[in-house]
């Protein structure tokens, strides 16, 4: 398993596999995407390309369930670019939840006047090559566009990730103390670090929220200014 | 917008001056912003960042600092630091973060490009503090003359054309007549046709006259009108506003104004046309005082005075206005008490005047202030002759207290024997005080370097002052004196988050709007003109004579009045709301309830004040 690699293999390991797929990948968006190299896992933390990215989703179940809205922004250079940021609804077949409806805002209306998955897909991916996607607890992201690759291209990528969670959880792993799991969620984390409430449950908030929980993250580690890409993956 | 992104743009958006920007210009503008986090105690710029770029605090705290390490102010969450916005701007400050800080950069370049079609936005940004405040200044009083008709109606507007006249050798009968006639109360006495210089006025002849002066005297009713008319009479010139000819005629106790152009007769201003003009005004409260029978009436006029602040503040008059009016009434107050004391104790002694001293002289009074007052006495003056003057003086004081000016806690009052002297004593106490100073005692004693003349003879205070002023203009200790016990109420440097920031870095609750802007404003306007030489009391006019003097530049004085008006303007809303809501007014602000605009503007008025103390201070 790669999780057993040391972190400059498993990063070869990713960019062996980019290239393996490059080779098959269909011609359009996603052989773009594949196309350009991953950053090395030695960039530092102030040049490196990040975009932080957040989904909404009608479930948690990423073959049943669908992608609702997408939303990311740049981070680099330990800033958050907001002329980089991306958000757009996603016109999924199928009426909506009630309950969830709740929780997203994003209602049918909303949602019928939203854009084709596979536009979302596309500007996703292009703004994502060469950079390193940021998000937080990274499975739904990475299953949901796993499953959405599978769905439009025949098959799904590789990417590297940061999770702000791994990243926190790694933190208080080391320091030996017992923690309960839903200090790791989002808002806990920022509160503890002292940044303003955000309205969250909007997939470029949330994007946009990670992203300074990176910086905050960061800058507190004992040495900033060192931090490499290989210190924060996934 | 996105909903992020529009959370954003709240936040922006009630920051001033952005506050003014349209939906899709502050839009843009978000686009060009970014997000930086630095940790405490870290130097501005954040890491990476080369170019000019306006910064906005979202979370966190920032201090900056002269280059000799003096905490110059500090910023707080929705405060912009407009300090690297353009190059070399930076070199004379530092700033650095207090603690964990989240920033909105906008690059600077960008961010003019932007808002070009907003010259308003920009220049709040690019503006130095004297120009913000001027802008700030211009804008209230052009408010105050829309508002405040009187102030700034000139009396061209609305005096009667041409003044009702009648020839000198007119009989009074005729005069009466025509004035029956006409429905006036009052005519113009004007040279006969025949006359070399014919129309010529020579006097004024009111309904009173005919009734004291002829009526009451069986005087010959064929008489001319000459022998009863009012020879003296006061004019005032066109170009006035009518504020100044309220002014005049509160003091002078008269109703008709005759107005002249150019030094010829052009008309008349009678005081119903100023209380038609501003119905329950000044001068309505001035009439009423003078035709009160007692004490008790005064009283009761009395209570007006909070109301009449009230509704001059809700007007949008200025506080300059509205000191002046209110100070005003406070002398009809005192007049007439002073007259209704004669009544009862007979005539003066001797000559005398009733003096007024500290805000009252300088015309600067608001409802409720406390008296402060003295009696400057002929020299003729005989011990015995004490007695009267302190039944006077204890008369006059009760009463103004009665009617809510009340007594001085430091007994600055012609009650006490101290201040209830003659003019030859008066002399040796400013000779004292000015050419030996001592600190303590000018403390106490700057409160009669502005004085003024209520009642009687004002030859007396005025030769005092006249050899006062050649003292100070040339005594450079006493100046240096008055100058390190102005410089004792220093302003604040600005705000931070709910506090007020003080010089130590200490926060305090609230903002004492007297002690900490408009007092150090008067002692430093009562500086410059005692060094000139200049006898005017207002601050206002003091600064405006002292403008260019070797005291203090032009652009400086002019700074100085702009940072007076404002306060003094925030002063008295902070009064007004106070009265509305039933309570006594005072000079304390919560910084909680001064608006993010209000702030900037304050500290605005802050630094004038503390770039004037600090040249002060280095002169001496």
């Amino acid at each position: 398993m790669w999780q057993n690699h040391s972190l400059f293999s498993w990063l070869c390991g990713y960019e062996a596999q980019r290239k393996q797929m490059l080779k098959r990948a269909p011609e359009g968006a996603l052989k773009e995407f594949l196309s350009v190299p991953f950053p090395a896992v030695n960039t530092p933390y102030s040049s490196l390309e990040i975009l932080a990215v957040d989904f909404e989703t009608t479930g948690l179940h990423a073959v049943n369930d669908k992608l609702l809205s997408v939303g990311f922004v740049t981070l680099k250079n330990n800033q958050i670019a907001l002329g980089t940021s991306y958000h757009q609804v996603i016109k999924t077949v199928g009426d909506l939840q009630a309950d969830n409806v709740l929780i997203h805002q994003i209602t049918d209306d909303i949602k019928n006047r939203g854009l084709q998955l596979r536009s979302v897909v596309e500007k996703l991916l292009e703004a994502l090559a060469g950079k390193v996607m940021l998000v937080h607890f990274a499975r739904i992201e990475k299953q949901f566009l796993t499953q959405a690759c599978i769905e439009l291209y025949g098959m799904a990528p590789v990417w590297p990730i940061i999770d702000t969670l791994m990243v926190a959880k790694r933190r208080m792993d080391n320091r030996d103390v017992s923690y309960d799991p839903s200090e790791l969620r989002l808002t806990p984390l920022r509160d503890k670090f002292g940044l303003p409430e955000h309205y969250g449950h909007n997939a470029l908030n949330d994007a946009i929220a990670t992203a300074e929980l990176l910086m905050v993250q960061v800058n507190n580690m004992p040495k900033p200014s060192e931090v490499e890409l290989g210190d924060l993956l996934l | 917008m996105d909903t992020a992104l529009s959370e954003i743009c709240t936040f922006v958006a009630a920051i001033p001056p952005f506050d003014k920007l349209p939906n899709e210009t502050l839009e843009t503008v978000i686009k060009e912003m970014s997000i930086c986090y630095m940790r405490g105690g870290e130097s501005l710029p954040p890491k990476g960042i080369t170019d000019q770029r306006l910064y906005i605090v979202k979370k966190g705290a920032l201090s900056y600092f002269s280059s000799d390490d003096e905490l110059l102010g500090k910023y707080a969450e929705r405060d912009i630091c407009s300090r690297f916005c353009r190059k070399n701007q930076a070199e004379e400050v530092y700033v650095v973060t207090d603690e964990d800080t989240l920033l909105y950069s906008i690059p600077y370049d960008h961010f003019t490009e932007t808002v070009k079609d907003f010259p308003d936005v920009l220049s709040f940004l690019a503006e130095t503090y004297e120009e913000r405040l001027n802008k700030k200044v211009s804008t209230l009083n052009e408010e105050a003359i829309i508002n405040s008709s009187l102030m700034n109606t000139t009396i061209e507007d609305f005096y009667h054309a041409p003044a009702a006249t009648v020839e000198a050798s007119t009989s009074i009968q005729n005069a009466a007549i025509k004035m029956s006639d006409l429905g006036f109360s009052c005519l113009v006495v004007v040279s006969d046709d025949t006359d070399p210089v014919k129309n010529n006025p020579v006097g004024i002849i009111t309904d009173k006259d005919i009734r004291r002066r002829c009526v009451a005297k069986g005087l010959d009713i064929s008489v001319p009108v000459t022998e009863i008319m009012t020879a003296d009479m006061a004019t005032i010139d066109i170009g006035n506003s009518a504020y100044d000819a309220l002014m005049m005629m509160t003091h002078k106790h008269i109703h008709h104004l005759p107005v002249t152009d150019d030094g010829v007769l052009a008309g008349m201003v009678t005081s119903t046309d100023l209380m038609n003009n501003e119905g329950h005004n000044a001068v309505n409260i001035t009439s009423m005082v003078h035709k009160a029978k007692s004490v008790d009436a005064l009283v009761e006029i009395s209570e007006l005075l909070p109301k009449l602040q009230v509704r001059m503040a809700k007007l949008g008059t200025t506080a300059d206005h509205v000191g002046k009016s209110i100070s005003a009434i406070t002398m009809a107050f005192t007049i007439r008490l002073i007259k209704m004391a004669e009544e009862v104790n007979g005539p003066a002694p001797v000559p005398y005047a009733w003096l007024a001293a500290g805000s009252q002289a300088r015309q600067e009074q608001f409802a409720h202030s406390d008296q402060d007052n003295a009696l400057i006495i002929s020299n003729e003056m005989k011990p015995e002759h004490d007695e009267w003057f302190l039944r006077l003086a204890t008369f006059v004081s009760d009463g103004l207290d009665r009617c809510g000016f009340i007594y001085c806690p430091g007994d600055i009052m012609a009650t006490n024997k101290q201040w209830r002297q003659t003019q030859k004593i008066w002399d040796t106490y400013f000779e004292t005080w000015v050419s030996k100073p001592h600190p303590k005692a000018l403390l106490n004693s700057s409160v009669f370097f502005d004085l003024t003349t209520v009642y009687g003879d004002t030859s007396l205070l005025e030769s005092v002052r006249d050899n006062m002023l050649k003292a100070t203009q040339k005594n450079t200790l006493f100046i240096a004196h008055m100058s390190k016990n102005a410089l004792q109420l220093r302003p604040p440097l600005g705000f931070f988050r709910d506090f007020v920031l003080v010089q130590d870095g200490e926060n305090k609750n609230v903002l004492d709007l007297k002690h900490n802007g408009i007092a150090p404003i008067v002692d430093l306007a009562r500086i410059y003109a005692l060094a000139q030489g200049i006898s005017a009391t207002n601050t206002i006019e003091r600064l405006r004579k002292a403008a260019g003097t070797s005291s203090v530049t032009k652009a400086s004085a002019l700074n100085l009045i702009d940072a007076y008006e404002f306060l003094g303007m925030l002063r008295m809303q902070h009064q007004a709301q106070r009265l509305m809501a039933g309570k006594k007014p005072n000079n304390y602000l919560s910084p909680k309830k001064i608006s993010k605009l209000e702030r900037e503007h304050l500290k605005d008025a802050f630094k004038v004040i503390k770039t004037m103390q600090d040249a002060r201070q280095s002169a001496y």
